[in-house]
Formats: C-alpha cells, sequence, structure tokens
C-alpha cells in the first residue's frame, strides 16, 4: 500500500514553478526529499499538505485523494516544519493541552511514553528547548495522535551531528514496524545516506529521479579523468568540473561505456546534488 | 470550531486582553467624557497587540497543520473577537450605569451612557468589523492596512454621530435629553444596533471565508 503518492503536480509562482512532480513512497519506509535552497522542496511539502493551491495534479495519502479527504487525512499526518516555531512562550503541557483535543486517535499514555523517552520536560517552554528537542516535540505529538504518514520538512537542519543521528534512529526505529512511513526534505545527504530507503531528488521545481537509495546513487557514475577523455565524453556528462589533473564530472550510468579507461566510481548523494545543481546553472 | 475557540483563548490571547475590558470600562467613570473613546480603546489597543502576537507565534501555519477546515479558522477567529467586544461593551455599560446613578446631576454635552448610546457604539463595532475582517483575511496574518481602514471608518462613524448628536437638537433630545429616559426608545436603538451589530459580523464572516480560502500559507 502506498503511503504517499504525489501525481504529476504543477504549481507556478512569479518566477519558480513545480513541474509534474511525481512520486511514491510506500507504506513502512523513509523516504528522502533532496534538493537546493529553493529547488522546491518546501512548496512540495507545503502541496502535499494542502497549505498551498496546486495549479493541477493529485496527493494521496494512505490511498486517499487528499483535496477530498483533508480533513480526515491530517488526523492520520504528522508535520512539522523545522526552523518554524509556534507559541514558544508557552509551556509544552500548555500546548499539548490545546493540540490533542483536535485529535480523535490522541493516546495520553503513548504521549507520556515518548515525553520520557525523549528527556522532554512538560513544564519547560518551547524557546527553552534546543533545537533537537523541539523536533523531538514535534514527534511526541505526532506519534501519540496516531499519525500514519510523517511529513517533516528539514528536520535535521540546525542539529548538531549527535542529535541529528539519534533522530536518525528514531526514523529507523518508528518505521520499523510497517505502520509508519516518513517523508523528510533535507539539504543534509549524509543523514539521507544513513537512514532512508528511497530518495527522491527535486532540482529547481522537477523531479529528477525518485529510486530505491542504491539503485538512486548507482544510476550515476562519477568520472575522473584527463582533458582528452573530457572531449570524448563531454556530451554526455550531466555536468563536469576542470581541475589542475584534468576533469570530474556525473554521467548517467546508461551513458557510461565500462571499458573506456576513465576511472569511475559511485557518487555519493552530494556529489549528485551539486553535479546536477552546476547543470542548471549553465543553462542559466 | 470550538477547540480553535478554546486554543486562541489558550494559547493567542493573553489574559491581560481579557482584563482590558475592566480597565476601559472604568474610564466611563469619567464624568461626561466622550464615551465612544471607550469601546475604541478595544480597537486601539487589543487588537494590534493581538494580531500581532498571532502573526509573531506563527499562529497561521501552526493551526493550518492541525485537521480543520479553513472555514473554522475564521468562524473561531470571529467569535473571539465578537466575545472580547462584547465583553468590552456589556462591561463598560456595567461602568456607565454606575456613572448615570454616581453623578445624576451631570450636565452631558457629549452622549451619556444610556442604551442609545450603546446602540450606536454597536453600529461602530460592526462597522469596524465589516471592514477589519475581510481586509485581514486577504493574507490572515497582516493585519495593519485593514487596522488603519477600519479603524478610520469606525472613528469617523463615532466622530460624525457625536457631532449630530450636539448639532442636531433632534438627536440631543433623543440621547440626552427627555429621550434618553424613554426606556423603549433607548432600547429600540440598542436592539437596532445589535442587529446591524449581527448584521455587518456576518456578512464580514461570509467575505472573509471566501478571501481566506484563496490564500496560500506561507
Amino acid at each position: 500500500m502506498l503511503a504517499l503518492e504525489v501525481r504529476r503536480l504543477n504549481k507556478k509562482y512569479q518566477g519558480f514553478q513545480l513541474k509534474e512532480v511525481s512520486f511514491q513512497l510506500e507504506k513502512g519506509y523513509i523516504m528522502g526529499f533532496i534538493g537546493a535552497n529553493g529547488a522546491g522542496k518546501t512548496t512540495t511539502i507545503k502541496s502535499i499538505l494542502n497549505m498551498v493551491h496546486i495549479d493541477s495534479g493529485e496527493v494521496r495519502v494512505l490511498g486517499k485523494s487528499m483535496a477530498e479527504h483533508e480533513i480526515e487525512l491530517k488526523q492520520e499526518i504528522g508535520c512539522a516544519f523545522g526552523g518554524i516555531d509556534f507559541y514558544t512562550r508557552s509551556k509544552l503541557k500548555t500546548l499539548t493541552d490545546v493540540i490533542k483535543k483536535f485529535y480523535k486517535n490522541w493516546d495520553e499514555k503513548t504521549y507520556y511514553g515518548y515525553m520520557g523517552r525523549f528527556k522532554l520536560d512538560e513544564n519547560k517552554k518551547m524557546s527553552e528547548l534546543s533545537t533537537g528537542m523541539k523536533v523531538k516535540y514535534g514527534l511526541a505529538l505526532a506519534l501519540s495522535h496516531g499519525a500514519k504518514l510523517l511529513v517533516l520538512d528539514e528536520p535535521t537542519s540546525g542539529l548538531d551531528p549527535v542529535a541529528r543521528d539519534d533522530l536518525l534512529d528514531i526514523f529507523q526505529e518508528l518505521v520499523a514496524d510497517g505502520e509508519i512511513s516518513i517523508l523528510f526534505s533535507t539539504h543534509i545527504t549524509s543523514d539521507l545516506e544513513k537512514c532512508a530507503d528511497f530518495i527522491t531528488f527535486i532540482e529547481n521545481g522537477q523531479i529528477v529521479n525518485s529510486a530505491e537509495k542504491n539503485e538512486f546513487m548507482e544510476s550515476y557514475r562519477l568520472l575522473n579523468g584527463n582533458a582528452s577523455q573530457l572531449d570524448r565524453v563531454k556530451e554526455q556528462l550531466i555536468s563536469y568540473k576542470i581541475n589542475s589533473f584534468g576533469f570530474t564530472g556525473l554521467i548517467h550510468s546508461g551513458d557510461y561505456v565500462p571499458s573506456s579507461d576513465i576511472r569511475a566510481t559511485i557518487p555519493s548523494l552530494e556529489e549528485i546534488m551539486i553535479y546536477f545543481s552546476k547543470k542548471e546553472d549553465a543553462y542559466v | 470550531m470550538f477547540n480553535l475557540v478554546v486554543k486562541d483563548f489558550k494559547l493567542g490571547v493573553s489574559p491581560i486582553f481579557l482584563i482590558m475590558p475592566l480597565l476601559t470600562g472604568a474610564l466611563m467613570l469619567i464624568p461626561a467624557w466622550i464615551y465612544f473613546l471607550v469601546p475604541l480603546y478595544f480597537c486601539w489597543i487589543t487588537i494590534p497587540n493581538m494580531f500581532g502576537g498571532f502573526k509573531a507565534q506563527n499562529d497561521l501555519i501552526f493551526t493550518a497543520m492541525m485537521p480543520v477546515t479553513k472555514k473554522d479558522m475564521v468562524k473561531a477567529r470571529i467569535t473571539v473577537l465578537v466575545v472580547l467586544e462584547i465583553l468590552h461593551i456589556g462591561i463598560a455599560m456595567i461602568f456607565g450605569m454606575i456613572t448615570l446613578r454616581l453623578y445624576p446631576e451631570l450636565t452631558y454635552y457629549f452622549f451619556s451612557p444610556h442604551m442609545g448610546f450603546w446602540g450606536l457604539c454597536m453600529v461602530m463595532l460592526a462597522i469596524f468589523n465589516l471592514i477589519f475582517i475581510p481586509m485581514y483575511y486577504k493574507t490572515a496574518y497582516k493585519f495593519g492596512k485593514a487596522l488603519a481602514a477600519s479603524l478610520t471608518a469606525a472613528m469617523l462613524f463615532a466622530g460624525i454621530a457625536q457631532w449630530l448628536g450636539i448639532r442636531s437638537a433632534f438627536l440631543a433630545d433623543v440621547f440626552n435629553g427627555a429621550g434618553a429616559d424613554r426606556t423603549a426608545l433607548q432600547a429600540s436603538i440598542l436592539i437596532a444596533g445589535i442587529a446591524l451589530f449581527a448584521a455587518f459580523t456576518i456578512a464580514a464572516y461570509r467575505i472573509a471565508v471566501k478571501r481566506f480560502l484563496k490564500v496560500e500559507i506561507q
């Protein structure tokens, strides 16, 4: 079953547009949604949550159309926007008391369970929490109302490596029993290498690729060679950088001929992101 | 919808705004003052502070993430506004009654705080709501222009009404003269004011919902 299905989403702003954005997230998996700043990650997430009006396309959550069943589905979605704080001067206790009334499946036991596990003190104010603790509080809320799909916009941004690693472990535990699915956007690609099952890569409002993580990385090759070798493959390269030793460039695996003497490695997610953004720059 | 109202009172509306009706209401004790100023303090102080708070605390995104309809979001916010307006007027009315008994021999140059005057205050708030609410819901967070326009209109109404109340012998008689003791006349002005307040606020709600449905929550 699909936890999330985004079909041919289009949304035009002045100077930016989402074009035919499509991807699917299977139930029980973690999907990393990557892209540079301004690539369209947040706009896509806001479109999924029906916060912005899409020009065309469809979003389905747990098999149901978001446009038709928004309120019902929001009972099953937990969302968090990194870097946006709400009612920072209110105590967590006050916030929880307000929020829980909106959810029919709210479970007090689960809530206190996660508050204890995340070492969150209800008498603290939002402003007294570290960035990592804020994300954890958001997760505790989402999990206490029985969210089946977590949509998190940059939850790991601003977190130190220890807090990030801790959070990623929690994500993996959450999806372990196959009930909860997570879509999280980030530009910190190392997070995804650690915990994502699937990767969806957006660049300039368009999905470049959406696939299982290893398949995603293996669909590209990073080539290293000298100047004369560059001339041979230049046309096929997504983009390249010239350095004193020759060049480094990214190529689709399909375009790469293994018999050639150019050294090829499987790129990291970061390298894929960088070379794709360089390609965009080349057209500007 | 009820949960949203509770949310606003627990998180967005500082307790001071629930005490403000008492503090501004007490201004009614100033003998023969321009009493239109009393409910206007609500528009001058409470509205910008409260809406500034909603904006600063990202209330729009906070609320939009929860399972609530946009229509209910508008309805709840207007309910909060109306509750506060009624609190202000209601408490000021009580202080007004005290004033009438405290200084029975007073000569009023401006409107005296009889029921008819409160009817005019309801009209003033009706005008405020009709302009403020629909303008605010163009974005659902920017309140400056909406406040400037609605305050100007409300104050213009108050100014003109008060000026006419002084200049027109008929109106002076209705509000401060012999008419002030005619309970039926006074009550009917108050009821007419309340009816207009309800009608304008409902109209404002309808326009606001239409506008808010088009708002992109950023």
